[in-house]
């Protein structure tokens, strides 16, 4: 398959503008201008992109909220507080082709009409800072960016906003909130930031990957986009894959490619021969993790969630049958303790909690009812929060719960590990 | 209109009414931490779950909006579940340190779990702790974070109602603290909100620390005794000591809200320092004395004085108290000379009632923040009378309007103003006169009949802006917005009482506004509890009871000076009133009154007045009496007694009756409410007046009972408004600033300096310029300053306020130590004085 | 008729044997060698209660000597008679095991019903009622007790089992009577 957003990563020197222009940059730029905001729009709806953020929701629908009242200021912000453990594809876009990103946040702008944009980026990712950072002088020096954009009447600016390594900043309306200047915390839906966004005026938040589908899906045709993957989830994604296989890394391929061609094929198996597969998370975290019966899943976004998973951020972390769950368990969810951000009570109160009992089942301090214990406060957890966070910290924890209670029960009964 | 239905119930209710809203007015109860009526929702506390039909997950019901047709349930067992898992939630990590916290007993998180919660706890890890000791916050404020259910209320209450943003959060998830910047001492209002609002024992009142318990204590609802924001407040005593002052959320028009002096001010009631036994003066010193023996001195000196007999009553009294004293002197001692206040001119008193019609009834502070342009002038709002200045920042801030704020000095509220003026110091006459003649410009033919507007019509624009001290564009902008759509709001000041020129061009305003066909609502901004009441109870040597004429026009508190050094006035009976400390001029005033004689003084504390009386009466706090007190908007509200007066003290009623007595046995009415009838007979303001609302909760929040309001008093002449002007010593180099005065934010007259915690706050003298003079004189904020007028110096901490106008220097008139009457000289302008460093 | 005419016949030779006489008799008899049932209270001897009983209240101290109340004012709340009372004060020198500690501390033994209820009330298990029961006087000052008497630890220790007679001697002294026992000889009490 053709590679469209990766199809620079690894070719040194490409993430500057003249090569990047020598490639066939900033041409979906170029044509998109010759189109009406509200054509673009329709193109992109036409395309069946959906949001590669985690969600999925489709992003010509979330444009098209917009009010189409020229008066009004508008707002895009690129998320690309990439904070989910085992993510790293919006930094490899960042890294290697800011150029794409900027040309797709372009487009996007001038289709829902926001004449200025923030890019929100981790405050880790240093490097991708300065690469794009330099991206946006090129931008600018070559007339991408600023007044009059390429003579189509259409003016810009772009700025890029350090976030301070808050994973609830990637949250749209946390990520805001930040923006702002204030605590990073989510705010209450509705208004949503459609209507109601950065500094109280409407505003479009996409995540990294989507926007740098954008320009391809201009350049050569929204048709030409939907015919790769299945109908409901068309497109290209990127899948980073970490754990237990022999070549982990960014694999761009169509969606609804199953998660045995993705392990075997592309990544060439288990890490280890003798070691069989015990579960893979199929996206970030907060996705319950599957079987390894369980395997020929497509890796699309309604498959997964038939299975009860999600494809969320496209991070696959592939464990094998070393791994123990419980010590999995509690390193997932104190990362979401840690990164709750306390404005709600069951996620604040609540994961540290969980936490707390985790550990003290890794420790061999396990007492009978533990997992009872875990699964009613689950059950009090989910679907109570303010924002997804706390959701996802239950659902990843139900995930391992549903398919190896048994290893849990055995750290509580026998005061030692299952696997080890 | 939505109909919506809950728990099968039916309901109608206004569009965007909340789920919560609605439930709680069809009489179903749901359970709330964060949420607050008057603040901004978070839903984040999560006890407001409901289940919504056709919604997989429960809803904060404090956040949601009801939707025509939905179909909600608030007492499933779902609901329940959630409920209590919340709480069990908010237990795992909270101190459960009960039996020593001060809020056990009427403590939200308490009584929730014991209605909803789980009985029984699981969670077995060791707890988290913010810190070991509770630290103290500020003077009045300690604090247990451990307690906390990060409800946010006290962030936003600080941020959104008081205006001072000092409080915030510190960490994230469950070490996430609301306390203020790392946690440092508060350098803030200290009105304590925070406190009141806090569902749990984590910010606590310091003076009231480990005290008691709220169910040890016997408490009586009433209204605060310092400014005339009239703020509802309950006072509760154990074993006869008042310790505490808390208001209630939905009653009153303060709600929760109070400020530092209403919160923490009320222990001038305990004071030892408290009068408790008339004292007759003999041989030159005071003695104690029985009540017989100083009615009887007192009744002998009355008489031998006749006719030539003044009194002076504190605009602190009850309206009760105030009737029975103009009336002992209108028809009993047969004197006309009468005085509420020892500050302000009777002339400049009356202009200033005609100007913000408080003849024509009560206006309420809600329907005038109602009003699509809002004026406030002659009054630093934010420190004379902060809840006033807490309901206009909540309302101006919920609500698309205009706010314009003209004053000398920069304040708290300017920063919800949509428009700042800052003109020079006593000059609002001239400011309103400039926006008037910018109004006038535009509208010749509407407003050429208006009374008065000869005076100014044919003055150049830039003259009056250049008086002024503000550009001409600042009043185009101003009479742009007055003039604009809609109706105009106007919060108008003691500064008008106290430079009287300002107050034709107050007038004029009003009544061009009013010929351009607007609704205008004056709201006037006073700062004495009862200074309405007093008037309107006749108080006032140019009019009777409702403002109704009187047959011959007596001395007014500056006369009656006069009068007593020239030896025509030969006796005054003074209530409550620290003349020597209030009237301009401190040592004529001493010439004055040594002059008399005979000087009776009633006073719940040895003032100075008093020490220079003949007799003292022992009189009463506002803790120890019934009656009611009218506050600036003209609201009629009862205050109750909760203590006897201390020992042989007396309620103030009690003792103008008992002087009323001594000359005639049927001197009466007999108490307050046979006293009260009778106001409700002769004076018409008053007939319809209710006083049925004591503890009446508002259940739409509005805050605002408009039944109190006094009726209009249906007299639209008699008052005198003549020969208003303002005095000021001109400019020279020597003293380049003009001497402001008024109330400082923790104090009230001189009733606040015998309140340890209120001292306790602010103890020694400041005096504030704007930190531009501050900077160009070299001096810094803190310093210790020389103050230096043509009469008198004195030394204070320098305070500067930056944004305010240059040459203005402001000394509250609350500090014993630096008497700001003493630079004053009778018969001279306002006084400028110098500032160097001392 | 004839289980009737045996009855008769028993009860005949019951009366001819004097068996209800000697059953009296022998009851009689029996205390005469059973010893003395008194106490020879208060100067040999003194009851010991058991532990389950209560006599005047007693606050104690955590094994560090700081007091255990922390006036939280549940045990006058409790109170069927109102007749404790508390005044709480704050005091973080480590006098008590918070730093809120009892400024007040008083019980009304006139109306005291020794119900007991301040002790279950009690959060930190600081008021106890006691063992000493001689609360008797002779005018009406030793009716209220101060928290100062009540901290001081009673003659009866708390580990003390109790249910036992001990041996005491009667002290009259100017400050009053008192009946000190000897814990350390006891015996079971006679009956």
């Amino acid at each position: 398959m053709e590679k469209i957003l990766l199809k620079n990563l690894g070719r040194p020197g490409f993430h500057t503008i003249d090569s990047c222009l020598v490639n066939g940059g900033y041409n979906g730029l170029t044509e998109a201008f010759k189109h009406a905001p509200e054509s673009i729009i329709q193109m992109v709806k036409d395309s069946g992109l959906r949001g590669r953020g985690g969600a999925g929701f489709p992003t010509g629908l979330k444009w098209s909220f917009i009010p189409k009242d020229p008066t009004i200021q508008k707002y895009l912000c690129c998320n690309a507080d990439e904070g989910e453990p085992g993510t790293f594809k919006d930094r490899g876009i960042m890294e290697n082709d800011p150029h794409l990103l900027i040309e797709g946040m372009i487009i996007a702008s001038y289709a829902i009409g926001a004449s200025v944009s923030y890019i929100y980026i981790r405050g880790e990712f240093v490097f991708g800072t300065r690469r794009l950072e330099a991206a946006i002088k090129e931008a600018y020096e070559k007339g991408f960016l600023g007044k009059n954009i390429l003579g189509s009447g259409f003016s810009h600016d772009m700025y890029i906003h350090r976030g301070f390594g808050a994973y609830i900043c990637g949250e749209e309306t946390a990520l805001l909130e930040s923006i702002e200047g204030y605590r990073g915390q989510p705010r209450k839906k509705p208004p949503f930031p459609a209507l109601s966004g950065l500094y109280g005026k409407p505003t479009v938040i996409n995540n990294v990957e989507t926007l740098a589908c954008v320009p391809a899906i201009i350049e050569k045709g929204p048709k030409w986009f939907s015919s790769i993957g299945p109908e409901k989830s068309p497109g290209p994604k990127i899948f980073c894959v970490s754990g237990h296989v022999k070549k982990p890394g960014l694999y761009e391929l169509p969606l609804g490619t199953t998660m045995r061609d993705l392990i075997f094929d592309h990544c060439g198996g288990m890490l280890n021969e003798g070691r069989g597969l015990k579960a893979v998370i199929p996206g970030g975290v907060s996705a319950p993790m599957l079987n390894a019966h369980e395997l020929d899943t497509p890796l699309d976004f309604d498959s997964l969630a038939a299975k009860g998973s999600m494809l969320g951020s496209g991070a696959v972390v592939v464990m094998d049958e070393s791994t123990c769950m419980v010590k999995t368990a509690l390193i997932i969810n104190r990362f979401f303790s840690h990164e709750s951000c306390g404005k709600c009570t069951p996620c604040r109160d609540g994961t540290p909690w969980l936490t707390n009992i985790l550990k003290r089942i890794e420790y061999g301090n396990g007492r009978p009812g533990d997992v009872e214990l875990l699964e009613s406060l689950c059950t009090n957890i989910f679907g109570r929060t303010f924002c997804p966070l706390g959701d996802g910290a239950v659902m990843a924890l139900r995930g391992a719960l549903k398919n190896f209670r048994d290893e849990f029960q055995h750290h509580i009964d026998h005061k030692r590990c299952m696997v080890s | 209109m939505s109909t919506v239905k809950i728990n099968g119930k039916e309901v109608t209710v206004k569009d965007g009414t909340l789920i919560l809203d609605a439930a709680r007015d069809a009489g179903f109860e749901i359970p709330t931490f964060c949420y607050q009526a008057d603040l901004m929702g978070v839903g984040s506390c999560r006890m407001c779950l409901v289940e919504i039909e056709g919604q997989k997950k429960l809803q904060p019901s404090c956040i949601t909006p009801v939707l025509h047709g939905m179909s909600i349930h608030t007492e499933t067992p779902t609901v329940m579940s959630a409920r209590a898992s919340m709480l069990e939630f908010l237990l795992a990590n909270h101190a459960l340190d009960c039996p020593v916290c001060d809020k056990g007993g009427e403590c939200e998180l308490q009584d929730m779990v014991y209605k909803y919660g789980p009985h029984k706890g699981r969670h077995a890890e060791p707890k988290f702790k913010f810190q070991e000791k509770d630290y103290v916050l500020s003077p009045v404020i300690i604090k247990n974070s451990n307690r906390c259910v990060q409800c946010m209320k006290c962030v936003r209450v600080c941020g959104e109602v008081v205006g001072a943003n000092v409080l915030g959060a510190l960490g994230r998830g469950d070490h996430q603290e609301e306390t203020s910047f790392l946690r440092s001492f508060l350098d803030c209002d200290q009105d304590g909100n925070c406190i009141e609002v806090c569902p749990v024992g984590c910010f606590m009142r310091l003076p009231y620390r480990y005290k008691t318990r709220p169910w040890d204590l016997k408490g009586k609802d009433t209204v605060c005794p310092y400014c005339a924001t009239g703020c509802r407040m309950v006072i509760e005593e154990r074993d006869g000591i008042v310790i505490r002052a808390k208001a209630q959320l939905g009653v009153g028009l303060n709600s929760e809200t109070l400020c530092a002096r209403g919160r923490f001010g009320f222990d001038f009631i305990n004071s030892p320092e408290r009068l408790t036994k008339p004292l007759v003066k003999r041989f030159g010193t005071l003695e104690p004395a029985s009540w017989e023996e100083a009615l009887g001195v007192i009744k002998d000196n009355f008489i031998a004085a006749g006719k030539n007999i003044g009194g002076i009553a504190s605009a602190r009294l009850t309206d009760e108290e105030l009737y029975l004293f103009q009336k002992l002197f209108r028809s009993m001692l047969g004197s006309p000379n009468i005085d509420s206040s020892a500050r302000w001119a009777p002339e400049a008193v009356e202009g200033f009632i005609k100007a913000t019609g408080m003849d024509e009834g009560g206006a309420s502070a809600f329907d005038c923040m109602e009003s699509d342009t809002v004026l406030i002038t002659g009054t630093h709002l934010s420190d004379e009378n902060p809840v006033t200045d807490y309901i206009v920042r909540r309302i101006s801030a919920g609500r698309a309007m205009n706010l314009v704020i003209a004053s000398p000095r920069a304040m708290k509220l300017d920063s919800s103003a949509s428009q700042i003026v800052r003109h020079n110091a006593a000059a609002e006459g001239h400011l309103l006169d400039a926006v008037t003649l910018s109004v006038y410009g535009g509208n010749v033919d509407k407003l050429r009949d208006v009374p008065g507007i000869n005076r100014i019509k044919d003055a150049r624009q830039d003259d009056l802006a250049g008086k002024a001290g503000c550009s001409a564009d600042d009043i185009k902008a101003i009479a742009r917005k007055l003039t604009g759509e809609g109706s105009v709001g106007l919060f108008a000041g003691t500064e008008f009482l106290r430079y009287p020129g300002s107050i034709p061009g107050l007038a004029l305003l009003k009544n061009a506004l009013k010929a351009l066909g607007k609704k205008v609502t004056i709201i006037p901004v006073l700062d004495r509890a009862n200074q309405r009441g007093a008037w309107e109870m006749g108080v006032h040597p140019g009019f009777g009871p409702g403002y109704s004429p009187v047959k011959e026009r007596g001395m007014g508190c500056a006369d009656m000076l006069e009068a007593a050094s020239s030896g025509e006035l030969q006796a005054l009976y003074v209530v409550q009133s620290d003349i020597v400390a209030m009237h301009p001029d401190e040592n004529f005033v001493r010439g004055a009154l040594s002059g008399l004689k005979f000087l009776v003084v009633q006073d719940c504390f040895m003032s100075e007045t008093a020490r220079l009386a003949n007799v003292v009466l022992p009189a009463s706090s506002f803790a120890e009496k019934d009656g009611i007190l009218t506050n600036q908007e003209g609201r009629a509200q009862i205050i109750r007694k909760l203590l006897p007066p201390p020992v042989k003290a007396k309620r103030d009623i009690d003792i103008i009756r008992a002087v009323g007595e001594t000359f005639d046995r049927s001197f009466g009415p007999k108490n307050p409410v046979l006293v009260l009838d009778e106001i409700r007979k002769e004076v018409g303001m008053y007939g319809e007046v209710s006083l049925a609302f004591n503890n009446k909760r508002n259940v739409d929040n509005k805050l605002d009972l408009k039944e109190a309001l006094v009726k209009p008093a249906g007299l639209a002449e008699g008052l005198n408004a003549s020969g208003l002007e303002t005095k000021l010593e001109p400019k020279t180099d020597e003293h380049p600033f003009l001497l402001a005065t008024g109330n400082h934010l923790f104090h009230s007259g001189r009733l606040s300096r015998k309140s340890p915690t209120l001292i306790g706050l602010l103890k020694n003298a400041i005096v504030e310029i704007s930190a531009e003079d501050a900077s160009a004189l070299g001096l810094m904020n803190g310093d210790k300053v020389r103050i230096k007028g043509r009469y008198y110096e004195a030394y204070a901490t320098l305070h500067t306020r930056s944004g305010s106008k240059g040459g203005v220097a402001f000394i509250a008139e609350n500090y014993d130590d630096v008497p700001v009457n003493r630079f004053f000289r009778r018969g001279e302008g306002v006084p400028r004085v110098s500032i160097t460093k001392a | 008729m004839s289980g009737k005419e045996r009855l008769n016949i028993f009860e005949l030779i019951k009366k001819v044997v004097f068996t209800d006489f000697v059953k009296g008799l022998s009851i009689t008899l029996g205390y005469n060698v059973r010893g003395s049932m008194t106490l020879k209270y208060p100067d040999q001897e003194k009851w010991i209660p058991y532990k389950r009983f209560r006599g005047l209240h007693t606050l104690n101290r955590d094994e560090n000597g700081r007091e255990l109340c922390v006036a939280c004012e549940l045990c006058s709340k409790a109170c069927p008679t109102q007749c404790i009372t508390v005044i709480p004060m704050e005091d973080d020198t480590g006098r008590g095991i918070s730093d809120r500690v009892a400024k007040v501390w008083k019980v009304d033994l006139v109306r005291c019903l020794f119900c007991g209820y301040c002790e279950d009330a009690c959060p930190t298990r600081a008021v106890r009622l006691g063992r000493d029961y001689e609360l008797a006087c002779s005018d009406s000052s030793c009716n209220l007790k101060q928290r100062e008497e009540l901290l001081v630890p009673q003659s009866v220790p708390e580990s003390f089992e109790g249910g036992v007679v001990a041996a005491s001697t009667f002290e009259a002294s100017p400050a009053g009577l008192r009946v000190k026992a000897d814990l350390t000889k006891t015996k079971k009490r006679p009956w």
